[in-house]
């Protein structure tokens, strides 16, 4: 219950005092407006595409889907103009280390999508070479299921992205900390990926240690107030 | 160099009749009267391609009278394989022999005992041995001797949990997760690079054989000519096709060395089929060849079909040759697509991959999936063609001419087209067999041979179709192969169509297909069969194959090894890409760098197979 209270909402549905961190200025969401409208409508993918999903993401570049509808056309396959990093496909471990260092060359701020059940969890390949999940390697902003997912499921992504960019602010730059000395760096902790690496692990635990609320549960808007009044107890 | 050639070669491989009696086969009485002892059993496999068991000692002098000697004339090395039988048992090496000129298939087999694991090289006699023994040696750890250059293939090289397809070595690997991410993320530059290419990179001091010959071949030349440089393309490269790596030694723009890599996408699909059941495998194999995923599909099943010795319905075979056909057009149109997106024209790939789209609307009709298809069981398919999926696919074929016609329009006579292709990574009808391409890529170079037409399945023999063949071997002649096979299938598509016959789409055997969900409510025989099936899977008695079919890019190859219980002892996958990848150094050595990405892209590889 302690770590659930963190997670509550920063705007508070009861009208109390819940601290919601520096106080935005006018200007600040005046400006955060035009920056995030800019960012969202003009995402340059950098397309870590290695297998079968690959294919689904050029499906989604193709004239039917058309990635262009959402201003992310532009596949830059230069890690240095790419602020969305989508890897597609399986990634092993021979691949690990070229993963990190093209993560840790896209300057900030950039996003990653990671695309299909191998990339999110080594899917159907629980194996010696394949890495659980590339989230231990990575941070990972959206998964998406599927094997492969439909090009929709990655336009749905892709929206789901530029829905978090919507709520990024410049006052609140929690989400574009980077620190040098984490560049080649595993992103979980070795405990965290043995969690997570376990038969069935990832499924099941990912939710919890990337900070995210279980999938399963849905807190609607009157659980929340009961949780909050609980707290204010 | 060798007699191979020195006859002409048919118009058009055709294959010699399956043999009832391994001793009534030609090549296994020259065998016995010439290495008499050394020859420890001969038998035939489940398709009737004769099997010698051969001393190791002697396996390199057999080889060696095989391909030289006129009336064998093995000039095609399809395959050197693996296994692993599990305990104390010895480590199987087989080879895989084909010869143009006679149409006749013969495997060897040779047992090395664990102390001693080691054989001599064949890359001597065949080029194409060379990334074969790698793998062999990566995965088993058997030593090539004579081997010019013995080192880990698919696995990072300084690997050391073991050698990954041993019974011994557990699927999940040595070292936990954490500590295979730590590892993995702490390789230093030394450990991504070959000692070779760092020392061409002038990192690491050059052998002190390898400066003095660049010492007096530079002195020889003009000055100017001297300073070489490497660069690395890939794993990250928009036009390597996927994760392929090449390090590359420039003079200027012209390359001097190619060294490829891979591995950057080996996902242990041979291990990891052995801990499934036959039928549970069928997934996993359409998950290496991504653009084309049917072809595995049936070529899969095929192969355990011929070990169980089940015979499909004609129902089954026509819609398996509809499927096969409408995906190597999905393979082609990708490569057309892509590889004319590498020499810089777009269109064509928008148009293409509606097309693609197109079949991926009947893939998704079909069986739910558009790339993952996952379509045949053992003895059967997924299920029955949906109604009206017929008349969709007619439609579409029809309307297939109208876009190749508008793609060779923009391409056949384009000037800058031909510019980039014609003459660029060519390769002769010699080298293409010492090589061991296959596919479009061996037929470009002038040799008719088509396992369609060499060794029918499916009843290919019963359909009017021609196999297009190339005169100079370049890259320009690939391009125009494939786009006529394109039309070929259509072809045949258009023939098989019209004869898809009635009746039953699976077996009716109640060992190897799910009976009915109505009769498996309602009938006690039925619901046990049933239920035996999916608590034991499907038994394939013991017994081994070599059972290939011509999938988009060459001759796919399947070598199972079954010991009568219900998962498989091993499962090779003989990817053609991989061997058709390994002559790209010899297509590019010498030629322009910008060469490079048409040669690379009209060879058509796709990484999920090469690296498995
Ligand atoms: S998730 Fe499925 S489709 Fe995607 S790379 Fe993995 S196996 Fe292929």
């Amino acid at each position: 219950m302690a770590d659930d209270r963190k997670k509550l909402p920063t705007v508070n549905p009861l009208g109390g005092d819940v601290d919601t961190g520096p106080p935005a200025s006018w200007l600040i969401t005046k400006v955060d407006a035009v920056v995030n409208w800019s960012r969202r409508n003009s995402l340059w993918p950098m397309p870590l595409g290695t297998a079968c999903c690959a294919i689904e993401m050029m499906a989604t570049a193709g004239s039917k889907y058309d990635i262009a509808r959402f201003g992310a056309e532009r596949f830059s396959f230069s890690p240095r103009q790419a602020d969305l990093m989508i890897v597609a496909g399986r990634v092993t471990y021979k691949m690990a280390p070229i993963l990190r260092r093209i993560w840790d060359q896209m300057p900030q701020p950039k996003w990653c999508i990671s695309m299909g059940a191998c990339a999110s969890s080594g899917g159907m390949f629980d194996n010696y070479t394949i890495v659980q999940g590339i989230d231990q390697i990575i941070p990972v902003d959206v998964y998406v299921p599927g094997c492969p997912p439909r090009p929709e499921s990655l336009l749905y992504a892709l929206m789901m992205v530029q829905e978090k960019i919507k709520g990024e602010s410049l006052a609140n730059p929690v989400h574009r900390e980077e620190s040098p000395d984490s560049a080649g760096k595993p992103n979980l902790p070795p405990e965290a990926i043995e969690l997570v690496a376990q038969p069935f692990g990832n499924s099941t635990r990912q939710n919890r240690i990337s900070g995210v609320e279980g999938s399963s549960a849905i807190s609607r808007p009157r659980d929340r107030r009961e949780r909050l009044l609980e707290h204010q107890d | 160099m060798s007699s191979t050639v020195a006859e002409p070669l048919p118009d058009l491989v055709v294959g010699e009749q399956p043999l009832a009696d391994a001793e009534a086969s030609v090549s296994v009485r020259a065998l016995r009267s010439r290495f008499g002892e050394a020859i420890r059993g001969v038998r035939l496999d489940a398709v009737g391609t004769p099997v010698v068991s051969i001393d190791p000692a002697r396996v390199h002098d057999a080889l060696s009278f095989l391909k030289t000697d006129a009336d064998q004339a093995y000039d095609l090395l399809l395959d050197v394989m693996g296994a692993d039988p599990g305990g104390d048992l010895v480590i199987q090496v087989w080879y895989q022999l084909w010869s143009m000129e006679n149409g006749r298939m013969l495997r060897l087999l040779v047992l090395l005992p664990r102390a001693d694991l080691s054989v001599q090289s064949a890359v001597d006699l065949y080029p194409a041995a060379d990334w074969l023994e790698r793998e062999v040696y990566d995965m088993y750890g058997v030593s090539f001797e004579g081997h010019p250059d013995l080192r880990r293939i698919l696995m990072p090289e300084n690997y050391d949990e073991g050698f990954p397809l041993r019974k011994d070595f557990p699927l999940r690997g040595r070292f936990t997760r954490s500590e295979q991410v730590r590892r993995a993320l702490n390789r230093s530059t030394e450990d991504v690079y070959a000692r070779e290419e760092l020392a061409l990179a002038g990192v690491l001091e050059a052998e002190p054989a390898a400066e003095l010959a660049a010492d007096e071949a530079g002195e020889a030349e003009d000055y100017l000519a001297g300073e070489k440089m490497v660069i690395n393309m890939g794993p990250q490269h928009p036009a390597t096709h996927g994760v392929l790596r090449l390090v590359l030694q420039l003079d200027g723009e012209t390359i001097v060395r190619c060294i490829p890599h891979i591995g950057y996408l080996h996902t242990g699909f041979e291990k990891t089929c052995e801990y499934r059941e036959w039928n549970q495998v069928v997934p996993y194999t359409d998950r290496m060849d991504y653009l084309a995923p049917m072809l595995y599909n049936i070529g899969y099943a095929g192969a355990v079909e011929s070990l169980l010795d089940v015979e499909i319905t004609p129902r089954c075979q026509v819609v398996r040759l509809i499927m096969s056909e409408l995906n190597r057009l999905l393979g082609h149109l990708l490569w057309l697509g892509t590889g004319a997106m590498d020499v810089g024209a777009t269109t064509v790939f928008l148009y293409t991959f509606q097309e693609r789209e197109r079949i991926y609307n009947l893939h998704e009709a079909y069986c739910g999936g558009r790339i993952t298809t996952s379509v045949t069981r053992i003895g059967g398919m997924v299920a029955d063609l949906p109604v009206g999926w017929l008349d969709a696919c007619r439609e579409l074929v029809n309307g297939l001419p109208a876009t190749l016609d508008e793609a060779e329009r923009l391409l056949t006579r384009n000037s800058i087209f031909q510019a980039r292709l014609v003459d660029v990574g060519i390769i002769d009808a010699e080298k293409a067999l010492e090589f061991g391409l296959t596919g479009p890529n061996l037929r470009a170079s002038g040799i008719a041979y088509d396992v369609r037409k060499a060794r029918p399945y499916l009843g290919y023999e019963e359909y009017d179709f021609d196999v297009p063949v190339g005169v100079v071997g370049d890259a320009y002649d690939r391009y125009l192969v494939r786009m006529e096979e394109m039309r070929q299938s259509i072809r045949i598509l258009q023939q098989a169509l019209d004869r898809v016959p009635d009746g039953p789409i699976n077996v009716q055997d109640p060992a190897v297909i799910l009976p009915d969900k109505s009769e498996a409510m309602s009938s006690i025989d039925a619901m046990i069969s049933h239920f035996k099936l999916v608590m034991e899977g499907v038994q394939v008695p013991a017994g081994d194959v070599w059972y290939s079919i011509e999938a988009t890019k060459g001759e796919l190859g399947f070598g199972l090894i079954s010991d009568g219980g219900p998962k498989p002892v091993r499962c090779r996958f003989r990817g053609p890409s991989f061997v058709n990848l390994a002559a790209l150094p010899y297509l590019v050595e010498g030629g322009l760098v910008s060469d490079v990405i048409a040669a690379n892209a009209s060879i058509d590889i796709v990484l999920g197979e090469i690296d498995r």
